[in-house]
Parts: C-alpha cells; sequence; structure tokens
C-alpha cells in the first residue's frame, strides 16, 4: 500500500491519523516532530516500523523495502478509524467550487546542469492545485473574475515551484494584476516583487474559460513571463540570473488521486488562503 | 507599425497569442507516462491503513516537506 503525504499535516494532527503516524515516524530517527520528519518509511499496519530511509537513491530504497518485507509478519490489525478528524489540518475544496490543477515550468535561464540532480531540477514540472470557492465559480460561470480570485492565484500559484517549496507571494509583493475576462478569454498582467527586488515574476496571462449550464467546463490559462530570484526550498540549483518562467492552469479531472492534494498556499491557514 | 518592426528586430515578447497560449498549455501538460505515477498512490493515510489491515500488506508511505504528488 503506497501512501504519498505532507507530514507538515499529518505531524501536526491531534487525531487518530496523526498518532498512528507519530508512532510510526517516531521509531525512526526523524523522531522530533518539531521539525520536519520527511523520509521513506515502511510499517505494518499496526504502526510498528519496518524500515526507514531519508536517502532517495534507488539503490537505498530498494534495500530499505527488500529488508522490511522481509520482516513483516501479517497479522490481523484493527482499521484505523477517524470520527472527529483534526480540522487544522483536513482541508477540503469549497463545496461547489473548482479544483484546478497548476504546473510550472522554468522554459529559459539556466546554465548547463552539471550533476545530473541538478538536471532533473532544471527539468521539472511543478505541480500544485488552486481551490475556487463557490461564489467565484458561480461567477466565472457567468463571465466573471472576482478579485479574491484573481489575488489566490497571483499569490500562490504565480511563482517557481519547480525545485521545492517557494514562499508565496505577501499581499504587499503584489504590485499589479491586470486580469480580465471577456468573451471567454482570460488575459492581463501581473506584476509581482518583494519589497527589496530580490525575488518577482512579471509576466502575461491569457487562456480560455467555458461554462456549461452553470458550472465551468474549462479554464485552460497560461502565463509566460520573466523572473528572477528564489525563496525557501528552492534556492537550491536556482538559475543564476533572470529566467523565463511559465505556469499552466487547467480543471483537475477528480479521478486523480493528485486532485485530492491541499493546496500549498493553504499550508498556513484555510480561511486566510480562500479568503 | 513602427512598434511592430522594432519589436520583431529586438526578439520582445509581447503578451501571448493564442497559438502561444495552446502550445504552451500543451507542454506544461505532466506526461502520461511517468514512471513514480504508475504507482496507485494514495494521498489518505486512513485509507491507506484501512486498504493495508484489510490485504495485510505493509504501507510504504512517502512522506515530505509538501506533497509528493504535488504543491512544490
Amino acid at each position: 500500500m503506497n501512501l504519498a503525504i505532507d507530514q507538515w499535516y499529518t505531524r501536526r494532527q491531534k487525531d487518530p491519523e496523526g498518532d498512528l503516524y507519530r508512532k510510526i515516524a517516531g521509531q525512526s530517527p526523524q523522531n522530533n516532530f518539531n521539525s520536519t520528519t520527511q523520509g521513506l518509511f515502511l510499517a505494518a499496519p499496526d504502526g510498528t516500523l519496518l524500515g526507514f530511509t531519508n536517502n532517495r537513491s534507488p539503490e537505498w530504497v530498494r534495500e530499505m523495502l527488500k529488508k522490511g518485507i522481509a520482516a513483516y509478519r501479517p497479522t490481523e490489525t484493527a482499521l484505523l478509524e477517524n470520527r472527529t478528524p483534526d480540522p487544522g489540518y483536513n482541508y477540503r475544496p469549497p463545496e461547489g467550487g473548482l479544483v484546478v490543477t497548476v504546473t510550472t515550468k522554468v522554459l529559459k535561464g539556466y546554465e548547463a546542469a552539471s550533476t545530473t540532480e541538478i538536471g532533473f531540477f532544471q527539468n521539472s514540472l511543478g505541480r500544485d492545485v488552486l481551490w475556487v470557492r463557490k461564489d467565484e465559480h458561480e461567477a466565472l460561470a457567468r463571465g466573471e473574475l472576482m478579485d479574491s480570485l484573481k489575488r489566490r492565484l497571483a499569490m500562490f500559484n504565480l511563482l517557481d515551484n519547480t525545485r521545492g517549496e517557494p514562499h508565496h507571494w505577501e499581499a504587499s509583493e503584489v504590485k499589479k494584476i491586470d486580469l480580465s475576462l471577456k468573451n471567454g478569454v482570460l488575459s492581463g498582467t501581473v506584476h509581482l516583487e518583494t519589497a527589496s527586488g530580490d525575488r518577482a515574476y512579471i509576466a502575461d496571462l491569457r487562456g480560455t474559460v467555458e461554462s456549461k449550464n452553470g458550472k465551468v467546463t474549462r479554464f485552460d490559462v497560461v502565463s509566460r513571463g520573466q523572473a528572477w530570484g528564489a525563496s525557501g526550498c528552492t534556492l537550491t540549483a536556482k538559475p543564476k540570473d533572470k529566467f523565463t518562467l511559465a505556469v499552466a492552469c487547467r480543471l483537475a479531472s477528480g479521478t486523480d488521486e493528485a486532485d485530492r492534494v491541499m493546496p500549498q498556499g493553504a499550508k498556513s491557514w484555510l480561511p486566510d488562503y480562500l479568503r | 507599425m513602427m512598434v511592430l518592426l522594432l519589436t520583431a528586430l529586438l526578439g520582445v515578447q509581447q503578451g501571448l497569442s493564442d497559438s502561444d497560449c495552446t502550445k504552451l498549455h500543451a507542454s506544461l501538460k505532466p506526461p502520461t507516462a511517468e514512471l513514480w505515477r504508475d504507482i496507485p498512490w494514495k494521498v489518505s493515510l486512513l485509507e491507506a491503513q484501512n486498504q493495508a489491515a484489510k490485504e495485510k500488506k505493509p504501507l510504504f508511505i512517502w512522506s515530505m516537506d509538501g506533497n509528493p504528488l504535488g504543491c512544490g
């Protein structure tokens, strides 16, 4: 059984799900729950740790899995119940809203990669989601683009997340959002920049928004522009100078498990994200 | 006309055309064949534990800062 999680949430959850995660991670070297517990774990369904590595090379992971599976003895285990999930860490997309898949890529601006790993970073596709509220969805279906949606898209999705988690843009760093929706065409420009000017994204946006019977059926929007700087976990192997960054949005299919992932921007506080 | 000519000569990108938009959108679509996506990942520990317990299989957990299936 394969599970992909953001441990930032799970290690903090005050409910049976969080208890099980802390039981598993607590048996590994990642047992300080005031800090990251990231890594690859193999555990029995009752939470007994069978293996752990924080080295992501295929050889290390294969070896860890081989040893852990060999040590595993299947037994009857009670099904975990979580009748009252910790609301602070179990966000759900807004009812009647939309889930939009957002991908990001650095198109131009890297020097030749010096290692295979840096090459992976340079070619990677950043992924995130954008949650759209019910009222914003209804407005879009009428052909209107609400300011709150423009702001959320700009602050949390128009950024370089291709090498890890960046800092999102603060409200004061949104210098300009000039976006409009006319006859199903979304277009405009944004200018996002820190006060010191060490990080920015100045871009054009364009796309198609279609709806049928009051529901949005297409939200294909792209952004392309010049960016510079990096933040948070994206500092590793960042482009040295200015670079071309592109972002693409499309409605989530709803059939992909990844569609259930919570937006990166909601991490600190969902109400603020959806504001 | 002069502005258009200068723009073309200097190679400056002005806005996004419908054609740019379509090409760019397609190029940023996640590939359909990615080995790591062939693995049937779950994102709920509760659901994964329940299935693992029913099938008496171990749980393999990819635990990161940011969900590995998305979010940076």
